[in-house]
């Protein structure tokens, strides 16, 4: 067989020169490695997105903080800390709250009292905040259960002297409550 | 007529497949792979020299092309991008097998013998490739870059990062011991 050149022969039998493809074990080892591209491929988008990615990190963070802190705030209501306080609140809250309502059945000019003086009355104000906080921190004082018992009676106390006040100051047929029905 | 409009189907079909590949479909490079592994492969075959190392090299290149795809950014270029990479990872093979592409000054060889009269030589594939097996790789991977992969002197000058000069003298070089080596088997 005779060619003018090397080059010539191996261009016009090019595709002589081709040996078969590759053996199937080239891709089956490929699609393997292509596999965990895919978790590489996640990780990719996480660090294009980074920022956001801690923006909601921070969020999922904080809600289970903030559910947290209210679970255990739940757990220290005075029923969980003090079984016997809350008992005693419940009695003293019914007799305080009946008195009130009296109270409040009065005209304000002849209650004779002003916003301050009204808002002190209630139940929960400042004081009875700061010692039941202090209960719930320190459940065993009994000085402190004691402190409660007694800033109930006096607040019992109060009203009942205010009342008896305010029904010399007017006579029964005048203004009857709930409360002087009932007794 | 016939064949543009046939360019332009193929030209869709790759810009499809490329855009595939770059979204990270498997079954995209799946595609790619069994368009281009068998040429791919018969070039690490002929620049490995052997079957295990072709198909290593292959692997690896074919997972650069994978990770590297997103990069491409004519999908019309796709065959030689795919094939320059293909060579380099022929290339460092090479290196890694200490075969190493010395200025021609350096190679202790017989002179003037590059020059033959080719007229009238009987060549055949079967010899040529047989040839080629044998001859010290760095001939072999002038020879293959030049005749086979269709490169220029000095395209082969750059990857091999020698003069000119020395990719033309070596080729001729390589020719000839080719045609030495056929006809002793004669």
């Amino acid at each position: 067989m005779s060619e003018s050149s090397f080059e010539d022969f191996v261009r016009q039998h090019r595709q002589n020169f081709e040996e078969a493809g590759p053996h199937s074990r080239v891709w089956a080892q490929l699609e393997q490695q292509l596999a965990p591209g895919k978790k590489r491929k996640v990780i990719q988008l996480m660090g294009r997105h980074w920022l956001k990615a801690a923006a909601v990190l921070v969020l999922m963070v904080n809600s289970v903080m903030i559910y947290q802190f209210i679970q255990m705030k739940k757990a220290q209501h005075l029923t969980n800390v003090s079984p016997e306080m809350q008992e005693a609140k419940m009695y003293y809250t019914a007799q305080i709250e009946q008195r009130l309502e009296t109270i409040k059945s009065y005209p304000d000019a002849l209650l004779g009292l002003d916003s301050m003086a009204r808002k002190e009355l209630e139940l929960r104000n400042d004081t009875y905040q700061v010692l039941e906080a202090e209960l719930i921190q320190n459940p065993g004082n009994e000085r402190i259960k004691a402190a409660m018992v007694r800033y109930y009676q006096l607040k019992l106390d109060l009203l009942d002297k205010i009342l008896e006040e305010l029904r010399e100051k007017q006579p029964v047929s005048q203004k009857q409550s709930d409360y002087e029905r009932e007794i | 007529m016939q064949a543009s409009a046939n360019n332009l189907n193929n030209t869709t079909i790759t810009d499809h497949l490329v855009s595939r590949c770059k979204k990270g479909d498997v079954h995209a490079f799946r595609d790619l792979y069994n368009a281009y592994s068998g040429a791919m492969y018969n070039i690490c075959l002929r620049m490995t020299g052997n079957t295990a190392d072709a198909e290593d090299t292959l692997q690896e290149a074919f997972m650069q092309i994978f990770r590297n795809i997103e990069r491409l950014e004519n999908a019309g270029s796709v065959t030689a991008w795919i094939k320059r990479i293909v060579v380099n990872h022929c290339l460092s093979h090479l290196r890694r097998k200490k075969v190493y592409f010395e200025e021609v000054d350096n190679i202790d060889i017989e002179e003037d013998k590059a020059i033959v009269d080719e007229d009238n030589f009987a060549w055949t594939v079967a010899a040529i490739k047989e040839a080629i097996h044998v001859l010290p790789p760095g001939y072999r991977t002038v020879l293959n870059l030049y005749i086979f992969e269709e490169y220029s002197h000095k395209e082969i000058a750059n990857m091999l990062d020698i003069s000119e000069s020395t990719v033309k003298t070596q080729y001729m070089r390589a020719k000839d011991k080719v045609r030495q080596i056929i006809k002793q088997k004669k």
